[in-house]
């Protein structure tokens, strides 16, 4: 046990983002989604969507490494994030798979 | 005072755990396994949107363009504030900065109860408006070519968002109503479990500032708990990041409109539909 404490849990490595890294994450945020309303009031057609969804995409991306500490975090809680996309990404995958080609068994 | 007295006594490292590091880790991954089940709770939401989205993308965007945009653009700078004013709040618990610590908890609560006025001023309008999801018929006098009328029967959502879509300018031939209303259940559903999120989320924090005014956050001992809620807080802001072009940005809107609803929905401006 203690050979498992002392590897695992040995330092206290863990920093807290300094100020300036904390505004400038915020001002990245803020600046997508600035982007992300300039999109949403313009007509860009099928693309729009895709658009939108890339530019929450890299929201949702900054958001969880900078300000939820992800890039700090141990490999048990990049597990945990990996996991829920991976399990999101099943569930549209299967779900999809039915709803998008369900009128071609009419033929 | 007896809460005080139990917080000065309870033992920084419970008995399970090795040090307080592997304390803190423990409390991190169990938010963040937490989180997983919300990411999979919401996906679920979002699986079936996108899934009627694609079978009926009309009448999804005609929906979308009956939805108040300007509301929803300042609801998005609040949120993200409330991130940044959480984030502060952590680097002030590490900092053992105590009236840091109650001060961004506050801005957070308070940038965080603006959203929901704002949002419930938000589902007041759409009240008034009647877009509100029923089975509902009227009666209406319809012009026949002989230039007489006779009575049908009309679905009360199907007028009521025709009438709002016409004031918008925004054109409903070939749209199907009910599938609109079906956007609009996804809408309410959607949008109401963020708004319980946001609820239970004030709550808890209005609880640690309740802690944070009796000296509970203390670094190193208990810091990580202002962490592990900020963690939370910004999972909410996450979920708002896809609600926002999912669902107010599927059809089409200007910035102009937007700033005109904004207006008229804080008092600014008479309303279109007064």
């Amino acid at each position: 046990m203690s050979e498992v404490r002392e590897t695992i849990h040995e330092s206290d490595d863990h920093h807290v983002a300094s100020f300036g890294s904390t505004m400038t994450t915020f001002a990245v945020l803020a600046l997508l989604a600035v982007i992300q309303l300039a999109v949403g009031f313009n007509d860009f057609g099928p693309m729009k969507i895709l658009a939108s969804l890339t530019i929450t995409g890299i929201q949702v991306f900054v958001l969880s490494v900078f300000f939820m500490d992800l890039r700090q975090a141990d490999k048990l809680t990049w597990l945990c994030a990996g996991a829920s996309v991976f399990w999101v990404l099943i569930m549209f995958t299967f779900t999809l798979t039915d709803f998008v080609t369900r009128h071609m068994a009419a033929y | 005072m007896a809460a005080s007295t139990m917080t000065q006594e309870a033992a920084p490292v419970a008995h399970h755990f090795n040090n307080m590091l592997q304390q803190q880790s423990t409390v991190r991954l169990g938010m963040w396994l937490f989180l997983v089940t919300e990411v999979l709770f919401f996906g679920g939401a979002f699986c079936a949107y996108t899934g009627y989205r694609i079978w009926f993308p009309k009448e999804f965007e005609a929906g979308s363009a009956a939805l108040n945009c300007g509301i929803a653009s300042v609801n998005t700078f609040l949120l993200l504030t409330s991130s940044l004013t959480c984030t502060l709040a952590i680097r002030a618990a590490y900092k053992n900065n105590q009236f840091g610590i109650k001060l961004w908890l506050l801005a957070t609560i308070v940038l965080g109860t603006v959203f929901l006025g704002l949002k419930g001023r938000e589902y007041h309008l759409d009240y008034e408006e009647g877009l509100i999801p029923t089975s509902r018929t009227i009666v209406v006098q319809e012009k026949q070519d002989d230039g007489t009328y006779l009575p049908k029967e009309r679905s009360q959502f199907a007028e009521n968002v025709t009438k709002v879509l016409k004031q918008e300018g925004y054109k409903t031939e070939g749209v199907y109503m009910p599938r609109v209303q079906l956007f609009f259940v996804f809408y309410y559903v959607m949008t109401g479990l963020h708004v319980i999120h946001m609820i239970i989320g004030i709550g808890l924090l209005s609880w640690q500032l309740t802690l944070a005014q009796m000296g509970f956050f203390k670094h190193p001992e208990r810091y990580v708990y202002i962490e592990v809620m900020s963690l939370y807080w910004h999972f909410v802001d996450m979920v708002w990041m896809f609600l926002l072009p999912l669902l107010y940005f599927a059809g089409p809107h200007t910035l102009e409109q937007a700033i005109g609803q904004f207006q008229m929905a804080i008092g600014l401006a008479s309303g279109h539909h007064e």
